[in-house]
């Protein structure tokens, strides 16, 4: 691939505001997200939208720093972690939204997807009893940071996440996660 | 014991815990990638100034614009020990501080205040014209 017109224009037919695609890291999330503020500024986006936009990047970056199943090993210490992963901003029908995707080990998905369907049928007062129920409790076996990622982008998002699950082979599965905001 | 001092970074807040004065100070963003490392050395030195604590009320100031999800838990582990210190008598005083424009800031601090028995948890709203 050469000329990446086209597919620059196909992004902005498709309202995309930034896409990524690669080894994410907290570095990553940091500028990006210090570009997506000013951008939210400039075109003054009211102050709850554009906090709860940079929530869930944040949220959904992380989340595949956490647990992409496509790592790369920096170093043997805990230091900064590397995995692959692709995140989307847009805006579709006049609202933000946050689409992300990373390989997950086959193990981990029928977790996710019990986790995740749970969250779909709560309305806002019962995310929020699960969220502070799950605060008080010791994370999970697979969580590396809290386990409260997926609740706090549900409590932020304006409509039911989505997600889907592709089955890729025997060891992995490509999980994908859309919040609306 | 000494006084514990901690530079913000772009994904950390300002830390500044002071065992003289009894005033613990968190100011700024919260969302590093490790929330857990990252506030080792905060709870490190609080454990060890809530055991040599006597009767002096303790003043806690928290103006923390934004902070991600596992920062959340942190802050609920931070309030759980405070909390405990007040049960065992220790009078603690928080103020949580947020900006008049940033209602989320303002949930966040309502949440955790219904979380909160004998801690003194009061919301302190900042305006334009204080800053």
């Amino acid at each position: 691939m050469l000329d990446l017109f086209n597919f620059y224009k196909e992004l902005k037919k498709e309202g995309i505001i930034f896409c990524f695609s690669g080894p994410t890291s907290q570095a990553i999330v940091e500028g990006v997200g210090e570009a997506l503020k000013q951008k939210m500024q400039v075109e003054e986006t009211t102050g709850k939208t554009a906090r709860n936009l940079f929530s869930v990047f944040v949220e959904q970056m992380q989340n595949v720093i956490h647990y992409s199943a496509e790592p790369i090993v920096l170093s043997e210490n805990e230091g900064e972690e590397l995995r692959y992963g692709i995140v989307i901003v847009g805006q579709e029908n006049e609202k933000f939204y946050v689409l992300s995707g990373n390989y997950i080990e086959k193990t981990h998905g029928d977790e996710i997807e019990k986790k995740l369907l749970a969250i779909q049928k709560m309305d806002k007062e019962e995310m929020k009893a699960y969220f502070k129920e799950q605060r008080r409790k010791e994370p999970d076996a697979l969580s590396k940071g809290a386990g409260l990622g997926f609740i706090e982008t549900a409590r932020k998002a304006s409509e039911p996440i989505e997600f889907v699950i592709d089955q890729v082979d025997e060891n992995y599965c490509f999980f994908t996660i859309k919040a609306v905001i | 014991m000494e006084k514990l001092l901690i530079e913000a970074t772009k994904s950390s807040p300002f830390i500044r815990f002071d065992h003289a004065e009894h005033t613990l100070e968190i100011r700024g963003e919260s969302y590093p990638e490790n929330a857990a490392k990252a506030y080792a050395p905060m709870f490190a030195w609080l454990e060890e100034y809530l055991q040599g604590l006597q009767d002096d009320v303790v003043r806690v100031d928290l103006e923390i614009t934004y902070f991600n999800s596992s920062s959340s838990k942190i802050l609920m582990n931070f309030f759980d020990m405070l909390e405990d210190a007040a049960q065992a008598g220790k009078k603690i005083v928080v103020n949580w501080h947020y900006h008049e424009d940033n209602e989320t800031a303002l949930e966040c601090g309502e949440e955790f205040m219904e979380d909160m028995e004998l801690v003194e948890f009061n919301l302190r709203e900042i305006s334009d014209e204080e800053s």
